[in-house]
């Protein structure tokens, strides 16, 4: 089910959400911007989004993605040092989903938020649901991509849950648009995903942030950080989607 | 000579030798003050303090403050003893919702709420009273400004159909933690002896709306004290639940397989160990074969350094084999490894 937000307390426009929606759970998907330097914002002290009736009345805390954008010129060559990191997230009540407030990079500017995240109730009353893993297959014209055997989805009617993990990239075209197909990746899954991982020499407190695409079961990254190669750093993908199904 | 007020005369208020006379929407009102039996407990000692303080700031107030008390105080109602609502004075609803806040740890307000609030009434699904474990179990939630106050009385004949005089505070701010709320540590600090099985313990909860003072009906109830609780926690592995026995490498753990979704969920602080970028949290009970697998969640850097970097994190959940305990480990899998490292929210389970 897709519905838009009907506001929220930190300026951040009208956010539109995909979700799939069940009695002890939901699965929310959106992309929203906030200017840090909104009177809004900083009035705030926890973000928080206004939805019509979700299916569930309070979460466990979830985690969401937050992204900064630093890219820097320097002698005519263009130095990405975006990054970011985990936010706590939490369904306050049936038309309040929560995200913890963050100060530590207000003075980047614009920040972006990725929801990805599943929202669980506890004291339902029954075991965890098992599901079941399948190795994502990935393939090129020319192969110049290889990802880890931590790269892999669980996949359910309505949603999935993805967890990529990059391998190392071909010395020619690290520095090109990747693209490839994700050839088992189950239908109607299209999103933004922030690639968390790489090193960030100008905000060590944190990995680099790229972003990448799926669409189509075709994967996109059209740049990377800086430091996206450097060793220890492994660049992931985390995220529970929503099918258009 | 000291002169008692009269009934005989309208209008006269003011109190003498212990007696106090009072005017209520045109009655003439006497009462004898009212000394306490018995040796006071330290809470009570502690409320009789508070009450007073609080009694004695209302001369503080400004004229318009009082104004809205009187105010707001012609539209409450107090309990009474004879059977019909009795009126309260500002200053009696002054010192009565504060007298509510400051038990639950607010401060004192000068300015009366803008009206009388509306506060639920409490519903939970069971109690369960043991030597060990004295619980309640299915709360109807409710959020924040409200807590949950509950008063109990210590094991009482299983004869006796009204003991709630008996009942005293054991917490004015118990918050459910997914429905459940295990008082044992309270009540056995507030009562001092354990409930002793086959008899009864007389219980009164109500909700408290902590912004205001204001609070719900009292739900009375009542349960015989057994010997093993028929209450089920729900499944968990917390840090009282590790084997003592066993090197940690988590710090504080909270795992939750109570979902019903096909997720696990997780709140752990991972310190890690030697050069491995895992940690291990053995447990003191088994993992059923239902609960065993991997799963996988989101972590944050949390070092002394700062760094907050983004994490992906792998968990192996084992039961007892080889003679060592059921065990997780919590592998760094995405993002630069830090020590520690926080791990949270739902994990996919296969």
């Amino acid at each position: 089910m897709n519905f838009n937000s009907t506001g929220n307390n930190f300026g951040a426009g009208t956010i539109s959400f995909k979700s799939h929606q069940e009695e002890n759970f939901v699965v929310l998907n959106a992309k929203l911007t906030y200017n840090p330097e909104s009177p809004e914002y900083q009035a705030a002290d926890v973000l928080e989004i206004y939805v019509p009736d979700l299916s569930i009345d309070r979460s466990a805390i979830s985690g969401v993605i937050m992204r900064f954008r630093d890219v820097r010129d320097s002698y005519g060559y263009t130095w990405d040092n975006s990054g970011g990191t985990v936010l706590k997230s939490w369904v306050k009540d049936k038309n309040t989903i929560c995200i913890e407030k963050l100060t530590n990079f207000d003075e980047k500017g614009e920040i972006t938020i990725y929801i990805l995240a599943l929202y669980t109730m506890l004291a339902r009353g029954g075991n965890p649901i098992k599901g079941t893993k399948v190795r994502l297959t990935t393939s090129q014209e020319t192969t110049y991509l290889r990802w880890s055997s931590d790269t892999f989805f669980v996949e359910f009617e309505h949603w999935i849950f993805l967890h990529m993990q990059f391998g190392s990239c071909t010395y020619a075209y690290r520095d090109s648009p990747w693209e490839c197909n994700l050839d088992n990746l189950p239908s109607g899954i299209t999103a933004d995903l922030p690639f968390c991982g790489g090193g960030n020499q100008y905000n060590p407190s944190v990995d680099g942030i790229s972003e990448a695409h799926i669409e189509n079961g075709v994967f996109t990254c059209q740049t990377r950080t800086a430091g996206f190669e450097d060793t220890g750093h492994d660049p992931f993908i985390f995220a529970f989607l929503v099918r258009d199904n | 000579m000291i002169a008692l007020p009269s009934i005989a005369f309208g209008g006269f208020s003011g109190s003498a030798k212990g007696v106090t006379a009072r005017q209520v929407a045109g009655r003439s009102i006497l009462s004898l003050k009212c000394y306490p039996t018995g040796v006071a407990t330290g809470a009570q000692l502690a409320r009789r303090a508070s009450l007073k303080k609080i009694a004695k700031s209302w001369v503080t107030l400004t004229n318009e403050q009082r104004h809205e008390w009187d105010r707001l105080a012609e539209h409450a109602t107090g309990a009474s003893s004879l059977g019909q609502k009795a009126e309260l004075s500002g200053m009696n609803l002054y010192v009565r919702l504060n007298a509510n806040r400051v038990m639950a740890g607010e401060l004192v307000m000068a300015d009366a709420p803008a009206g009388q609030v509306a506060v639920p009434n409490v519903e939970y699904s069971t109690v369960g009273v043991t030597p060990q474990l004295v619980v309640f179990g299915g709360i109807k939630h409710e959020s924040a400004p409200y807590k949950m106050v509950v008063k109990m009385s210590g094991t009482q004949s299983p004869g006796i159909t009204n003991g709630w005089s008996k009942t005293v505070i054991i917490s004015s701010e118990v918050e459910d933690d997914w429905g459940e709320a295990d008082i044992t540590k309270l009540y056995l600090k507030t009562i001092g002896v354990e409930p002793t099985p086959g008899q009864k313990v007389f219980i009164e909860a109500y909700w408290l709306d902590t912004s205001t003072g204001f609070t719900g009906q009292v739900f009375k109830d009542s349960v015989i004290v057994t010997g093993e609780s028929s209450y089920t926690p729900r499944k968990r592995v917390t840090m009282d639940r590790l084997a003592p026995d066993h090197e940690q490498h988590v710090s504080s753990i909270d795992v939750d397989f109570s979902s019903g979704a096909p997720v696990i969920q997780f709140d752990v602080m991972c310190e890690g160990h030697s050069n491995v970028a895992s940690s291990e949290a053995y447990l003191a009970d088994d993992l059923p074969q239902e609960l065993q697998g991997t799963s996988w969640a989101l972590g944050r850097g949390n070092g002394a350094d700062g760094k907050l970097v983004a994490q992906s994190y792998v968990m192996w959940l084992y039961g007892a084999r080889y003679g060592d305990p059921a065990y997780i480990t919590f592998a760094h899998r995405g993002g630069y490894y830090v020590k520690p490292t926080e791990v949270f929210g739902p994990g996919i389970i296969y």
